[in-house]
Order: C-alpha cells, then sequence, then structure tokens
C-alpha cells in the first residue's frame, strides 16, 4: 500500500511536470513578444484574446497543422531524432531540481521534488549536455549549409561554455559540502550565495545564457546570418520541439541560478510562501532572460570564444582557487 | 567603466517598456487624420451655387507631369465653360499637387483621402462626379481617432469624435 502511493505520488509529480513544462511555453512565448513589443515602442499581439493572450494557442494550433516537411537529401531518421533530443533532455532535468520543501496536503507531508539526489548538481549537467546532440544531429541532418554552420557554431558554443559553468558552481559546491541540491538550498537559508560568490554567479549566468543559446549569444539560430540556423529546415511541430526546449532550457537555467546563487526558496525581508518566493525569483531571471534579449546585439563568433576562453574560464577558475583559500583558511583549526 | 554601458543599455529599454507604443491600430481600431496640408486624393470644389468651379482651362492637365488628367470642355446652358469630362487617373498621379497650384479657378485641391487602393488599375480613374463629392481638406488633424472597418463601404475606415491629438508629441523619443 505505502509503495503503490509512493509511487502514484512519482507518477503524479512527473505527470504534472512534464504538464507544466508543455504548456509553460504558450505564456512565455506570449510574455516574450509582448516585452519585445513594448521595448520597441510597439504592441505585440493583440487582436487573438485579451490583448493577444490566446496568441499562443492559435501559434500552436497553426503549428500542429501545417505541413510538416522534410527535404529531400535530408538524414530522415537523425532529422526525426533530433527534435526529440533536443526536447527530453531539459525535461528530463527537472526531475532532480527542487522546488521547495514539502507542502502537506490532506494530512500528507508531499515533498517538492521528484527525486533528492545527493549528485543532483551532476546529474543536471550530465543530462543537459546532451541537448546539444538535438541541435546537432538537427543542423546535421538536415543537409543545409545554414543549418550545418548553425549546428557547427553550436557545437564549439555549447563545449566552450560548459567548461566555465561547470568550473562556477564548484564554489557553491565547497560552500554547501554537498552536490545535492536541496542542501545546498538549505545552506543558503542565512546568507544566499550571491553574495559568496558574485564571480561565480556572473560566470554562471552568463555561461547560461551561452548554454540557453539566447541573445547575446545566440548563434546557432542567428537569423541574420544563418535563415534560422539549426532548425531552418524544421517546420510544424518538429519545430516547435525546439521552440518548447529552448524555453524549458532558459526556465531550467533560471531555476539553477535562483537555487545556486540565490537562495533558491529562502525569502528575504517579506515573508511569504518558500514557493511563491522561488517561482518570483525565476520569473524575475526569465524576465531578465527577456529583457537581455532585447536589448544587446549578438556577439560575433570570436568574441563568443574569446568571452568564453579568455575571461569566463580564467575567471572561474579563480573564483575556485580564491574560494578554496578563504575556506581553507576559515575552517583551519 | 566596465559593464556601464550594459547598465544603460539595460535601463533604456526598461524604460521604453514602459513607454507609449507608436503602434496605430489600424484599421478596426484607430485611424490617423491627416494635417491639412496633406496631398490626398484630389476632389473637385463647387461656387456658392453649387456649380463645379472648374473652368476646363486644362492648365491642370497640361501642367500634370504624369499626364494623368484629361479634360474634355462643353459650353452649358449659361453659357459658361465647364468640363463634360473630367477624368483623372489615380494609379498614375504622383500626388505632386501641380494641378492644385496650377488652377485658376480654385477648382481642384488634393484632400484627406488615402484609402483608396483597389484591386483593378481601371478603376482608379476617377470621374468628374465622383471627384465632386471626394473629402475635402481636413480641418483638424495630425491624431489619431477611433475607427472601425465597414466592410459594406469598401475600406473606407468610419471614425467617431478624435481623441489624442497630440499623439507626436506624446511617444518617446530618445
Ligand atoms: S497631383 Fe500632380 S500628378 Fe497628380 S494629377 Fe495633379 S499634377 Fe498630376
Ligand atoms: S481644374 Fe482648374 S486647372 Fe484644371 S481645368 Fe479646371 S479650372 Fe483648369
Amino acid at each position: 500500500m505505502e509503495l503503490i502511493v509512493a509511487l502514484g505520488l512519482i507518477a503524479f509529480k512527473v505527470a504534472f511536470l512534464i504538464a507544466m513544462l508543455l504548456l509553460l511555453p504558450l505564456p512565455l512565448t506570449w510574455l516574450e513578444r509582448k516585452i519585445a513589443g513594448h521595448m520597441q515602442q510597439r504592441m505585440g499581439p493583440m487582436r487573438v484574446g485579451w490583448h493577444g493572450l490566446l496568441q499562443p494557442v492559435a501559434d500552436g494550433i497553426k503549428l500542429l497543422t501545417k505541413e510538416d516537411h522534410i527535404p529531400a537529401e535530408a538524414d530522415r531518421f537523425l532529422f526525426k531524432l533530433a527534435p526529440i533530443l533536443a526536447l527530453a533532455p531539459p525535461f528530463v532535468v527537472f526531475v532532480a531540481i527542487p522546488f521547495g520543501e514539502s507542502v502537506s496536503v490532506l494530512g500528507h507531508e508531499i515533498t517538492l521534488y521528484v527525486s533528492n539526489m545527493n549528485v543532483a548538481l551532476l546529474f543536471v549537467f550530465a543530462v543537459i549536455g546532451i541537448e546539444v546532440y538535438g541541435v546537432i544531429f538537427g543542423g546535421w541532418a538536415a543537409n543545409s549549409k545554414y543549418a550545418v554552420l548553425g549546428s557547427l557554431r553550436t557545437c564549439a558554443q555549447m563545449i566552450s561554455y560548459e567548461i566555465p559553468m561547470g568550473f562556477a558552481v564548484i564554489g557553491v559546491v565547497m560552500l554547501a559540502q554537498s552536490m545535492s541540491l536541496l542542501e545546498i538550498v538549505r545552506a543558503q537559508a542565512g546568507v544566499w550565495n550571491i553574495v559568496y560568490q558574485p564571480v561565480g554567479f556572473f560566470v554562471f549566468f552568463v555561461a547560461g545564457l551561452a548554454e540557453a543559446q539566447r541573445i547575446p549569444f545566440d548563434l546557432a539560430e542567428a537569423e541574420g546570418d544563418l535563415g534560422a540556423g539549426f532548425h531552418t529546415e524544421y517546420s510544424g511541430i518538429r519545430f516547435a520541439f525546439f521552440m518548447v526546449s529552448e524555453y524549458a532550457i532558459v526556465l531550467l537555467v533560471s531555476v539553477l541560478v535562483v537555487i545556486l546563487f540565490f537562495g533558491g526558496w529562502n525569502g528575504a525581508l517579506v515573508p511569504l510562501p518558500p514557493l511563491l518566493w522561488f517561482l518570483l525569483k525565476v520569473a524575475f531571471f526569465v524576465y531578465l532572460f527577456i529583457w537581455f534579449r532585447f536589448t544587446f546585439p549578438r556577439y560575433r563568433y570570436d568574441q563568443l570564444m574569446a568571452i568564453g576562453w579568455k575571461v569566463l574560464l580564467p575567471l572561474s577558475i579563480a573564483n575556485i582557487i580564491i574560494t578554496g583559500v578563504i575556506l581553507g583558511a576559515a575552517t583551519a583549526p | 567603466m566596465f559593464f556601464a554601458d550594459f547598465a544603460t543599455a539595460l535601463t533604456l529599454t526598461f524604460g521604453y517598456m514602459f513607454s507609449r507604443s507608436v503602434t496605430m491600430q489600424y484599421p478596426d481600431k484607430e485611424k490617423w487624420l491627416p494635417y491639412a496640408r496633406y496631398r490626398g486624393h484630389h476632389f473637385l470644389k463647387r461656387d456658392e451655387e453649387g456649380e463645379i468651379k472648374c473652368v476646363a482651362c486644362e492648365l491642370c492637365a497640361r501642367i500634370c507631369p504624369c499626364d494623368c488628367i484629361e479634360v474634355v470642355p462643353y459650353e452649358d446652358d449659361k453659357g459658361n465653360r465647364r468640363p463634360a469630362k473630367f477624368e483623372i487617373d489615380m494609379a498614375r498621379c504622383l500626388f505632386c499637387g501641380l494641378c492644385e497650384d496650377a488652377c485658376p479657378a480654385d477648382a481642384i485641391a488634393l484632400g484627406q483621402q488615402y484609402e483608396f487602393s483597389s484591386f483593378s488599375s481601371r478603376d482608379l480613374v476617377i470621374g468628374r462626379d465622383n471627384l465632386l463629392g471626394k473629402p475635402g481638406k481636413a480641418t483638424t488633424g495630425g491624431g489619431v481617432v477611433a475607427a472601425r472597418l465597414n466592410t459594406e463601404q469598401d475600406v473606407l475606415v468610419v471614425t467617431s469624435a478624435p481623441h489624442g491629438y497630440n499623439w507626436w508629441r506624446n511617444i518617446r523619443r530618445t
């Protein structure tokens, strides 16, 4: 009986997560287009529903009913595999993400995470690394020069930025003495990590921007020079897969930033429910992503590489060393 | 300073987020009312007795750089020279307004109407009686008025009371 309840609970949580992640791009696209519009003194979507609120639904229907086009010269198997490869990892990663401690429903304590892994951080980085294959295969399989160029760039970009990103969180792990995201948040109950790890946050956030392939690092789909980059040849629902994946990663990076550096669900000043605090912080970072997108121009390819290897990597390594030295000095007998 | 420009850029876009948008929801919500000097669709004027002012001197037809006005004169029952046929090919007109300047009788002018697109260039040859009925110069202008699309009446936009006249002044320009 116990087992069935536990399994049912996990199934319910997973289903809820999947539904949430699949549905979240709807308000996010609306928000992104609205913000874009207003920043450019336009209005954004206005016609479908109140202030265009139903526009994403209309777009979704359009994408679902559109012709699913596969180029004649494409590698059909990889072409079909790529969107799934791009979509699945961001979803899988959320299994390891805690959204809070626990809430009690009907006398039961329900934890706000699917699993509390002791190596959650490692798991997140390992799984999210797979996402790049979706982009690479997508670009390669389409057999179009724009798509290949897009995925080549992604390849180099992902490799260059995953290293500083991984290094940036080591400081956090040192402070919390654990790789479990839950423990990391608990360790920040007093002071948020941003106070101790400003450099780590900076490196992580910039690398996160690059990992999510958002402006100013969206070279993989630079619409100015590559058509649409790796998804040039995709249409209909397969294109939607890439879109959903992109939003899921934006969300993931925001969630990670909040968990690692901004105290997770630990509130400050105003006493709000922990989950609300968490969502508010995540919403702020999602907004920051959108805000950046419509403020900054795209970096050139060599600049991108220079930032990754010459700025972020040394910074993150210096951060590790300094954190280690200070921690060692503080805990020395 | 390092990153100071980033901060400036971000504050700028943030400020713009709360500025008025320049979008005009034409044609089913809002519409622009042109200034009085606007050169839109031609119209022919009438005098106090309600007669057409044009004396069919054909000066406008002569001066027109596009050769798009055709005037055929006749003598009406009062013995006045009037146009029997007065046609402007709107498809060729470049809205230079020379015809308006040349007219000795102050009979032709370019009015405020700008919604006369058509599927056929033949429909754009506008005759005398049609020109007499066209809207004249705008008296107020430079503003956005509420409007709604009237599908019964071609694409003409029905406007209601004007509002927001300092529209152009209200938007943010940096
Ligand atoms: S506005 Fe210019 S082009 Fe048009 S009819 Fe008059 S003179 Fe000709
Ligand atoms: S509109 Fe004016 S210029 Fe043209 S024929 Fe008539 S009187 Fe002459």
